[in-house]
């Protein structure tokens, strides 16, 4: 692990940030706090496939399939089995990282291009939205309603509102430092000679099926245990939400319009674009049916045509840019 | 001038800041004791038929009870809506409603609000307290929702199984065996559960299902399999795309072996023959089809004929099917609730919903209820029958279940 790893970790401006953040649900509003946990969300769920897509160079859309994972199987082992969500987590989990593997290995084992990965792994996530609508015990198409969360920890419970965010936030953070310990690891830089070159990547002797394994497997645990927690603070297992392939598109805006590849990159590109859509979507909704989705569409094109590589590396240069002058 | 990055920024930015300023703009001139109500409804994304063809009915209703005076027992409080789009997504609908809530201050919530929506908003009406009234929800889990839908069991598939009874012990059609024909999502599932077993319990023989997937370009394999178990009628909840894919592949087959009885849309929606067209219309909707439906032009209640007259010639719109109908009723049950409440705290604003009666005949009642409009101990409407109508080869819809509205008898089987 590179020095700046534990650079990072004993930061004062991490630490600050966090801190500052975790004192946001005093300071805001129900309505503004679900916004900022919704985007926590999607920090957590963006840089967890950021591992795989932004510097595997993997853009697999099977991530719907982890969330939904974690998201509907937790709900179901816990409303129909009543096994304890915690232990639902854990099960969910493993579940995700066996079939993320298996997924990694059907890659390598059949040399799949860039399309038919995306096309294997958007049928995998097909297949799983399928077998949850047409399955009662996962819910089916009527999703499932959770108990009411009267933040009973022991039970999966973090009290709704303020506990729900700092949870999301811990998991943010995690996600986002998990990217930052990869990139300073030896798999960070095996994953991005993968992405560049992979079959001289094999040639210089980089284990390209143990480290795509790898990082799938920690990316789908990761969506995997969001999902969980996702699941948790909506209350409702929504099929059509959590094990959409929609869900993985946003995941993929958010990651691209970030910065792909970068540790914070993805996590940049959700906090400012669920928070738009939200606002965009509270304030013009009602103005002309969508509308919101107009001006978001713009937005994005806007920030792809200004900056391809994302909005991190652009700040990156004004900051540098700033400094030097 | 040349667009290059700058001006291409600055417009844009011009374009979104304008945009949400709007709803701001205006809001300064309203005066006088109003009472905010909001709605989340469906207006984009998968469902906005619902709220497209209704929202302007509801909007009509409330102006013109703002024109006659208000709220009266409120000292003539206008009702003010505070409209948000939940884009057909559930989730979406909760943050609405918490937004509305928290921010936009409302003291009452409707919308659109089906079933998955009225699961999502569930811990945030218990968390917020909020009375609120769900236009087509099939069901009520919170303690402050009310629902004008059509209950999925004493609804739906009480409906459907009544009727299917009525065509065999009254009118003599030969039904011994069915078929479950249904659209495979959350309403098409839930129903099917009810309406098998009430089928059974009638000594309807179940001998298969055609769940109709949403996703599916083509219902030909599904018609395939009923063809191949040719049962004596195919009974279940479709929604319009399905139930036009269903009738596609019906006259591609040309199969007319079975009765097909089941609601709603998919069998009574009035685009129905624009997207099928005239001679595959005449085909198979006025051949041994039966549709359950909470509205029809034809039906025989004085208070419908009226608004639909009213909606049509005075208010001007262009689509009056059951959306229009259903929000315009959902705008007299809160007319009826602010009335009656003995204050805007949402304990008494649950009393009075819990009161709400709307009889059969009052001019108010807008949907075909023989004993009026009620809400059960569950919130969800007491009587939640519905009419059964067949098509005319001219189009027009002929109610023929119940008795109480029914127009003709039951075409006989073709």
């Amino acid at each position: 692990m590179k020095q700046e790893f534990y650079d990072t970790l004993s930061s004062p401006i991490l630490w600050g940030v966090l801190l500052l953040a975790a004192l946001l649900p005093f300071a805001l509003s129900s309505y503004y706090l679900h916004i900022v946990t919704l985007a926590l969300v999607y920090v957590a769920l963006a840089s967890s496939w950021n591992i795989v897509g932004g510097m595997a160079g993997q853009v697999s859309l099977a991530h719907s399939l982890f969330i939904g994972i974690g998201a509907m199987l937790s709900s179901a082992l816990l409303l129909k089995l009543g096994i304890n969500m915690w232990l639902g987590l854990v099960i969910s989990a493993v579940i995700s990282g066996v079939l993320g593997a298996m997924i990694a290995w059907i890659d390598f084992r059949f040399q799949l291009g860039h399309l038919s990965f995306v096309l294997i792994t958007l049928a995998f996530a097909e297949m799983g939205a399928i077998v949850v609508e047409g399955w009662e015990f996962l819910g089916g198409a009527s999703g499932m309603l959770l108990p009411k969360d009267t933040g009973d920890f022991l039970a999966f419970q973090f009290g709704g509102g303020s506990g729900s965010f700092w949870v999301m936030l811990t998991l943010a953070a995690v996600c986002v430092l998990v990217n930052v310990a990869i990139l300073n690891a030896p798999l960070g830089f095996y994953l991005r000679t993968i992405r560049d070159n992979e079959k001289a990547a094999q040639a210089i002797g980089v284990n390209v099926l143990r480290y795509k394994i790898t990082a799938m497997v920690i990316s789908a645990v990761l969506a995997s245990v969001v999902g969980t927690a996702y699941v948790r603070y909506l209350t409702f297992a929504d099929p059509y939400l959590l094990i959409s392939p929609v869900i993985t598109i946003e995941i993929v805006l958010f990651a691209t319009v970030g910065g792909l590849g970068r540790a914070y990159g993805p996590a940049l590109g959700a906090l400012l674009l669920v928070p738009l859509g939200e606002v965009l979507r509270g304030k013009l909704g009602s103005a002309l049916p969508g509308l919101h989705y107009f001006i978001y569409g713009v937005v994005v094109i806007a920030v792809i045509l200004a900056t391809p590589r994302g909005l991190l590396p652009l700040f990156e240069r004004q900051w540098e840019r700033w400094r030097r002058s | 001038m040349a667009i290059n990055r700058r001006t291409f920024g600055i417009g844009a930015s011009g374009v979104l800041l304008g945009s949400i300023a709007a709803p701001f703009i205006g809001r300064a001139g309203a005066a006088g004791p109003t009472i905010r109500v909001g709605v989340v409804n469906s207006m984009s994304g998968g469902l906005a038929a619902y709220a497209q063809e209704g929202q302007p009915a509801f909007e009509y209703i409330i102006k013109k009870i703002n024109a006659e005076g208000g709220i009266k027992s409120k000292g003539g409080a206008q009702i003010e809506l505070v409209m948000a789009d939940d884009t057909s997504q559930p989730a979406r609908t909760a943050a609405e409603a918490r937004r509305l809530i928290t921010e936009e201050k409302v003291q009452l919530l409707t919308g659109t609000i089906l079933s998955a929506q009225m699961l999502a908003l569930t811990p945030v009406l218990d968390e917020l307290k909020m009375p609120t009234l769900s236009v087509w929800a099939g069901g009520a889990r919170s303690d402050y929702m009310f629902t004008l839908g059509y209950p999925y069991d004493r609804g739906y598939a009480q409906t459907i199984n009544d009727f299917i009874v009525a065509l065999r012990d009254e009118h003599k059609f030969k039904i011994k065996t069915a078929v479950m024909g249904y659209s495979n999502y959350e309403a098409g599932q839930q129903v099917n559960k009810f309406l098998t077993e009430k089928l059974k319990a009638s000594g309807v023989e179940i001998i298969g299902e055609a769940a109709l997937d949403i996703r599916a370009q083509d219902q030909t394999s599904a018609m395939v399999r009923i063809r191949s178990l040719k049962p004596d009628v195919v009974a279940g909840l479709v929604t319009p795309r399905d139930g036009i894919l269903l009738h596609q592949a019906r006259y591609n087959l040309n199969y007319h072996d079975s009765l097909f009885c089941g609601g709603t849309g998919g069998y009574t929606d009035l685009s129905l023959w624009k997207d099928l067209g005239p001679e595959v219309g005449k085909a198979v909707l006025t051949k041994n089809l039966f549709g359950m439906t909470g509205f029809s032009p034809g039906a025989k209640v004085d208070s419908m004929q009226k608004i639909i007259a009213e909606l049509r010639d005075i208010a001007k719109l262009d689509r009056i099917g059951q959306g229009a109908i259903q929000y315009a009723q959902a705008a007299r049950v809160l007319q009826q609730v602010l009335e009656n409440a003995a204050s805007l705290q949402s304990d008494d604003l649950l009393k009075a919903f819990r009161s709400v009666n709307i009889p059969f005949g009052d001019p108010n009642l807008y949907v075909a209820k023989p004993k009026g409009l009620q809400f059960a101990e569950d919130r969800l409407l007491k009587d939640g029958s519905a009419m059964f109508v067949q098509w005319t080869p001219e189009q027009d819809q002929q109610v023929v279940f119940p008795k109480e509205f029914a127009q003709v008898p039951p075409r006989p089987r073709a």
